[in-house]
């Protein structure tokens, strides 16, 4: 009995590439970068919103303004970092005009936690405009439009400040002023930049916008048609599912960092297993191994009925398989096979379970070394940092095992004992420092023999009570 | 016990990195009980002198010597053994330092080779990796002056380390000393040798690392802790080098140069004779018998300590100086001489001035030198330290050093960052500081700025501050002295060593002035001073204009009508009596003649006024009090100043004559007083002074006084030997200001910055003494600004370009050089021709200079906009000349005067308040010139521009501003409370309003400040500036 796969989902999704996962330079056809502009015949008839968030709206609210936006019009245009625009002559009619169209936007708005200032013009930068100065005008007759626009301060442009501050200093502050002087002279002085944006304002040429354009995740669900308890067989029903995963980030040169597989059963809420990466990967196979490592050591609450796979965020995926060496076999990529062995230890032992070492800069024994995470598999991540100076101390005095803390000893005759008395070698290595974070130290540390003639690292506190502690045994 | 000597020890004049004084370490290796020390700081004998001077009278033997680290890596030290080793050490000294920038040094293995520290001890300073070949090269060619530092400082691996250097010592037939690489005098230094390092590398000490010394061993240890860890012979044979070097500071003898003499004549004779020739000029009619003698004992007694060379050194930078036509004039005690008199450094007649007590700067019995002060115009004295230097040679004359020292903002703001703090963040903790002291108030400022002070960052950072800020100042770095310079014979730099200074083409020596007078080296001081290039340039307009041939000191004397003005406090631009609290003073003082000038530049000084001679001399003066003295032998030291001592020379001669001092004793005295906030030595003469009057019938009370002048001197004494000369320059700047005011005023402008006006008060000032004054306009204005002849005959005075901010000085002289060929006919025919850029354009435009070629400011700027510099042998593009007029509305006349004030500094139009006057009444705030006519006591309330902000140190927290308004300026006194509590609308409002209650006295009006609202608002884009003084 085949499965039968569900469509793609695509969700729709604000259009600011995230730090983590720049934005993959495939998009879906379905979501292609579009012109919202219509063509000029329906231009005529063009009612543009424009909103203004304040100055200290939260992060994201632009984001998912945009996104609800979408629910009024299809056309709709970021003006980031606080500015959004509807296009909608066409959705008038649906919501009463423009002030039912105010009314759910305001509701809309108020759900979303966010006041912004709400214009309407004919052109999109005499809306933004408006709202940018506050205004909360309706300009509907495209006739009206520079009248309403001509007090409104030439700052509301954003032009660049040293444009701005060549006009006020001829005087020139308002949008009226600025469309008083001659057309030449002014392209000649301020930009034909500048003019043309006179000329979107004023409506006297189309402009253009980039309509707001989705970002796609992989997403597929099938369900079984029996119960399945066992691993290999929950992995087999999984495989097409990966194949179209792989063909999916294929298709797109895209990786993923992380990748979700949910187990749904009868009763009990589905089982979560999330895989997460040390490097973008778009290797099916590989997923596959990966995913099964993970799967191998979840416990099942109740047989399986259906799965899906979801991926979070796709990055952009470099292909590395035409490396002539295998990887860390004749001198290639040590890092790439460190993440694979990375990943299958982080699948088994979980994510916590795996971190990196690094030696820091300083002189306190128990700030001298830190966790990191692991290097990344790209090879591109920072080489772990070397303590380079001179003056560090050679590694050879210091103990492989180090305490997590230093633990007392007890004392007898002055000296310090554990399983009886221990032996002291050498000279002391003095260590006074670390006054700036309160957690100053002042000690002398030395290497003790105990009775069984384990190689022991001690100090004795130079402060009373002169305490000796334990804080290291030598490998 | 063992004897030891520390022979590798740096202070905190290896900036950054010692942590301690000189001075510390001596008196702590000292009470150790070491032999000797020997101050080794890193390419470097500037802290020598200092510790010099501590070892004087101790059992502990200084060693001079320095540290250095080759740019190979290679680290030694070099200890001067005699004194030819001490030339040795300080040329290498020099030649490290001259190779590289200021504050660095750069020495290699072939510079040692060539420049061998001949009479010097090596000692090696093997770094943590013992590098045995640096050992072999320096054996091959140092092998009986080297040694091996064996610097055990458990790092756990000395053991291994003294094995294996004795090991090479063995193999290499070199001995080992033990030594200690100190950089602190005690271990409690530690956490600040921490934060120096961290500042040094401009990091978070929490990030410097390992870098940092892994524990506190570099100190000075005690003698039974060396003991076990050192092998004995190791410390004797330190003890042991240490008694082979014999060189002392002391030795250092003085040679003054010698070409100052023409071939064939001695000192002694050319003196003379140049003294007769000048005496002849001075007093054409035969030298007055009482001058004569005073001549001849001036002469015998220069002669007697063989001082003729210094004389003439002076004398031959001034006739220098004399012959490119440079206005110059001595000051000082030497200064005011017959000899100088007559050599024409000074022109202060002795008659006029005052019998000065010759022995007080040419001491018999002290080996110094006298001390003379020249000051030059201000922008030609480059030349003079150019000829200095060209005269001498390079190796033979340097300015003298100053050692910048930590301040409470400098300390806060390096430790700022030391703790993490961002950089505005340190800057914000070092602002918190600015107007306030007193460490009480500190947690209370901290919060006010944001800062948690819930503790630990402050508890760890204020002990650091304090160390860095106590007395005697911690050392950050060298800078050069503002005009100190010193002059040898030989070379200077076997003497001391020669270093960059910042600025190209200057060297320093690695000796500040008090180093050098320590030691007895001559220094001459050529200063640069503002008034006096003030005085040419008003000379020369007046001589053009007038046809007259005024100059320096030949104006027509004693004129009542300047002492009128003078005494109307009508003094803006005047040289030292137009601040403040002087022209507070002059409506009390009211001076009538030249003498008075010369008290009036003494008395507004801490001396006078935290000795509280002003009030009595006050009331003398005005009859409200008997003029007395407490005693007969002072009637003659004091009855120019009414019994009231002002001078510093007088409260030296009260210690002779009243308190039994030697003139030698006396002039101790007054270096003390100059030096006692450095070393804090004046106490060992209190006792003295205040026992020798008492034994001699003389009040407490009065010698309580004395001694309070003295500590007032301390902090600013001014002598009357340079009153008399500042006197001088007074007088001819009033004369000036009275008679000539538009060129005084023009004379002033193309001399700034200087004084203590902004060219704003200088232009108002002017046009209410009734002087036009003309814009600055691209169609006459010259870089300068100018006179020019009114049809009345009487001169207006023209603004300049040089005031136009941000206009090149290049592009200023094309344009004024392609306007006398054609005129312009327009904007775009003055960028073509003048080749200017936008910037000078707009520059130009905005100071609204193109007024006759575009009209108003708003037209200017969009005939700017439109000028294209044109491209070579392209013709002028037509676009611009098709296009139309503009449609531009005309700037308001807020806006002008707003445009005025950024792009000059001043406005011909009205005063800004003059448009928020209708505000200002509707808020009851009354102008300045209507404050005027309320009683004395009244309540009122006014606003104004913050003209300057002043704390004088000897005012206990009193903060005094002037604010200006189109009415006039008013004095308003913040009491400290008061300021407390308005601490933001004091420090930061640029419009204040300020209510309080008035206070008539003498002519003088202040407003004693109860409220204070910052207004700065109502101001919109003007920007304004105040001059801040504390």
């Amino acid at each position: 009995m085949a499965p039968l796969p569900l469509p793609a989902g695509i969700e729709p999704e604000d259009r600011e590439p995230s730090r983590a996962a720049p934005a993959p330079r495939v998009v879906p056809r379905t979501a292609a970068r579009a012109r919202a502009a219509p063509t000029p015949a329906e231009a005529a008839a063009e009612l543009w919103a424009g909103m203004q968030l304040p100055g200290i709206a939260p992060a994201g609210a632009l984001q998912r303004l945009a996104r609800s936006a979408l629910q009024y019009t299809p056309r709709v245009s970021l003006e980031p970092p606080d500015g959004l625009l509807l296009e909608v002559q066409g959705s008038l009619h649906l919501f009463a005009g423009v002030a039912g169209l105010r009314r759910v936007l305001a509701q809309e708005c108020r759900r979303l936690g966010v006041t912004p200032v709400l214009a309407f013009a004919p052109t999109p930068l005499a809306a933004l405009a408006l709202a940018r100065a506050g205004k909360t005008h309706a300009v509907l007759d495209a006739a009206q439009l520079v009248g309403q626009l001509a007090t409104l301060p030439l700052a509301t442009l954003r032009w660049p400040e040293e444009v701005l501050g060549r006009l006020a200093r001829s005087g020139v502050r308002t949008i009226g002023a600025a469309l008083r002087l001659p057309r030449g002279g002014f392209a000649r002085r301020f930009g034909t930049a500048q003019l043309a944006t006179l000329d979107a304002l004023t409506g006297r040429t189309r402009d253009l916008r980039t309509a707001l354009r989705a970002r796609v995740r992989f997403r597929r669900r099938r369900e079984l048609l029996c119960e399945l308890e066992s691993h290999q067989a929950i992995l087999a029903t999984l495989a097409p599912l990966m194949a179209e995963l792989g063909a999916f980030l294929m298709q797109r040169q895209c990786g993923l960092l992380e990748l979700e597989c949910r187990l749904e059963h009868r009763h009990a809420p589905p089982t979560c297993c999330v895989l997460r990466l040390a490097a973008p990967l778009a290797d099916a196979r590989r997923l596959a191994t990966l995913l099964g490592e993970r799967l191998s050591a979840l416990s099942l609450a109740e047989p399986v009925r259906g799965c899906e796979l979801r991926t979070a965020a796709l990055v952009p995926q470099r292909t590395d398989s035409l490396e002539l060496w295998q990887p860390g076999e004749h001198g290639g990529a040590l890092s790439s096979e460190a993440s694979g062995l990375i990943e299958r230890l982080r699948a088994r032992l979980g994510e916590e379970a795996i971190h990196g070492l690094m030696l820091l800069e300083g002189h306190r024994p128990e700030k001298a070394w830190g966790k990191t995470a692991p290097p990344a598999g790209s090879g591109s991540g920072p080489a772990p940092h070397r303590s380079t100076s001179r003056c560090s101390p050679p590694v050879s005095r210091r103990p492989l095992w180090l305490l997590p803390a230093p633990r007392p000893l007890t004392v007898r005759d002055g000296l310090p004992r554990r399983r009886g008395p221990l032996r002291l070698g050498g000279e002391p290595e003095r260590i006074e420092t670390g006054w700036w974070d309160g957690e100053e130290i002042a000690r002398d540390y030395y290497t003790a023999t105990d009775s069984h003639g384990v190689l022991l690292w001690v100090f004795r506190e130079r402060q009373a009570p002169h305490g000796w502690y334990l804080h290291g045994v030598f490998g | 016990m063992a004897r030891y000597a520390e022979l590798h020890c740096i202070s905190n004049f290896t900036f950054l990195r010692g942590a301690s004084h000189p001075h510390e370490l001596v008196e702590r290796a000292d009470a150790l009980g070491y032999t000797a020390l020997a101050l080794t700081d890193e390419c470097s004998v500037a802290g020598a002198v200092r510790a010099h001077m501590a070892a004087r009278n101790r059992r502990l033997k200084l060693i001079v010597g320095a540290e250095f680290r080759l740019s190979c890596g290679l680290k030694f030290a070099a200890l001067a053994i005699d004194r030819g080793g001490y030339g040795r050490l300080c040329r290498l000294i020099t030649r490290a330092r001259r190779a590289a920038h200021k504050g660095q040094y750069s020495l290699t293995r072939a510079d040692l080779e060539t420049l061998p520290p001949q009479g010097c001890y090596l000692l090696w300073l093997p770094g943590p990796r013992i590098e045995a070949a640096e050992a072999r090269w320096l054996t091959e060619r140092f092998a009986g002056r080297l040694r091996i530092a064996v610097e055990l400082l458990r790092d756990g691996e000395d053991g291994a380390r003294l094995a294996e250097l004795s090991a090479l010592g063995a193999e290499l037939g070199v001995a080992l000393i033990a030594s200690g690489d100190v950089h602190m005098h005690v271990r409690a230094r530690r956490r600040l040798q921490d934060a120096l390092t961290a500042v040094r590398l401009n990091l978070p000490v929490a990030q410097v690392g390992s870098r940092l010394h892994p524990n506190g061993e570099r100190y000075l240890r005690e003698p039974a802790r060396l003991a076990r860890l050192y092998p004995p012979r190791l410390l004797e044979a330190a003890a042991e080098l240490a008694d082979d070097c014999h060189f002392s500071l002391d030795e250092l003898r003085y040679e003054y140069p010698r070409e100052i003499v023409p071939p064939g004549e001695t000192p002694a004779g050319y003196l003379r004779r140049l003294t007769e020739e000048g005496a002849a000029r001075r007093w054409p009619d035969g030298i007055p018998a009482s001058e004569r003698t005073a001549i001849e004992h001036e002469l015998a007694l220069i002669g007697e300590l063989g001082y003729e060379p210094y004389f003439l050194t002076v004398y031959d930078i001034v006739a220098f100086a004399r012959s490119q036509g440079i206005l110059c004039q001595g000051r000082g005690s030497a200064a005011n001489s017959r000899v100088c008199y007559c050599l024409g450094v000074t022109s202060v007649d002795p008659q006029r001035g005052a019998a000065l007590l010759f022995e007080r700067f040419i001491s018999r019995e002290r080996n110094e030198p006298p001390d003379i002060d020249i000051d030059f115009e201000h922008e030609r004295r480059e030349e003079v330290l150019q000829y200095v230097y060209d005269k001498y040679g390079r190796e033979r004359a340097a300015l003298a050093a100053t050692v910048i020292m930590y301040r409470p903002r400098s300390a806060l703001r390096d430790l700022g960052k030391v703790f993490g703090l961002t950089p505005a963040q340190s800057g914000r903790l070092a602002a918190v500081m600015q107007w306030w002291d007193g460490s009480a108030t500190i947690p209370e400022r901290m919060r006010e700025a944001g800062f948690d002070t819930d503790g630990s960052l402050l508890e760890r950072l204020l002990p650091l501050a304090a160390e860095l800020t106590a007395f005697p100042g911690f050392p950050r770095h060298l800078s050069q002295h503002v005009g100190g310079f010193v002059i040898a014979q030989g070379l200077l730099e076997e003497l001391v060593p020669i270093e960059n200074a910042a600025m190209p083409e200057r060297t320093v020596v690695q000796w500040d002035k008090d180093d050098l007078n320590d030691l007895g080296l001559l220094k001459v001081d050529l200063l640069a001073l503002g008034m006096l290039t003030a005085l040419k340039r008003a000379f020369a307009l007046v001589n053009a204009f007038r046809g007259t041939r005024h100059g320096l000191g030949e104006l027509p004397a004693e004129d009542p009508r300047v002492y009128d003005m003078i005494c109307r406090a009508d003094t803006v631009g005047v040289f030292q009596i137009e601040s403040r609290a002087q022209m507070a003073m002059l409506p009390r003082l009211k001076p009538r003649n030249y003498y008075d000038l010369v008290i009036e530049v003494a008395i507004v000084r801490p001396g006078p006024i935290q000795g509280e001679m002003v009030h009595p001399y006050l009331r003398r003066r005005a009859g409200a009090e008997p003029i007395d003295y407490p005693g007969e032998e002072v009637r003659a030291v004091l009855h120019r100043t009414l019994g009231v001592p002002l001078f510093q020379e007088q409260v030296m001669q009260i210690a002779i004559v009243a308190a039994g001092f030697t003139p030698g004793e006396a002039d101790a005295l007054r270096r003390a007083m100059g030096a006692w906030k450095r070393t804090g030595g004046l106490d060992p003469f209190r006792e003295r002074l205040l026992k020798g009057m008492h034994d001699r019938g003389y009040s407490d009370e009065f010698a309580q006084r004395i001694y309070q002048q003295m500590m007032g001197f301390g902090d600013f004494g001014f002598p009357e030997s340079h009153s008399l000369s500042f006197a001088l320059l007074v007088y001819d700047s009033a004369w000036l200001k009275c008679h000539e005011p538009a060129a005084f005023a023009c004379a002033l402008l193309n001399s700034q910055p200087m004084g203590f006006y902004a060219p704003a008060q200088l232009v108002r000032d002017a046009r209410a003494h009734g002087v036009e004054v003309r814009p600055v306009d691209a169609c006459v204005s010259v870089w300068d600004s100018t006179l020019e002849r009114r049809a009345d005959g009487e001169p207006a005075l023209r603004l300049g370009l040089n005031l136009v901010k941000s206009l090149s000085l290049a592009g200023a002289l094309r344009l004024i050089e392609a306007r006398t060929r054609r005129s312009f006919d327009g904007v775009p025919d003055l960028a073509t021709r003048a080749g200017l850029d936008r910037k000078d354009l707009e520059a130009l435009a905005a100071a609204g200079a193109f007024a006759h070629l575009s009209g108003n400011r708003h037209l200017a700027f969009w005939e700017v906009a439109g000028s294209e510099r044109p491209l070579p042998l392209a013709p002028a593009a037509p676009a611009a000349a098709a296009e139309g007029r503009p449609l531009l509305t005309a700037p308001t006349e807020g806006e002008e005067i707003v445009a005025d004030y950024a792009a000059i500094g001043l406005t011909l139009g009205r005063h800004p308040l003059a448009l928020l006057r209708a505000r200002l009444r509707a808020a009851a705030l009354l102008p300045a010139s209507e404050l005027h006519a309320a009683g004395n006591g009244a309540t009122v309330r006014t606003a104004g521009i913050v003209l300057m902000r002043q704390r004088p140190g000897t005012a206990s927290g009193v903060t005094f501003l002037t604010l200006e308004d189109e009415s006039g300026q008013v004095n308003v006194i913040v009491w400290e409370r008061v300021g407390r509590a308005q601490r933001r609308a004091l420090i930061e409002a640029r419009l204040l309003e300020v209510h309080g209650e008035l206070q008539h006295q003498d002519g003088v009006t202040h407003l004693i400040a109860r409220r204070l609202i910052d207004r700065t608002a109502l101001l919109g884009q003007l920007v304004t500036r105040s001059r801040d003084f504390h």
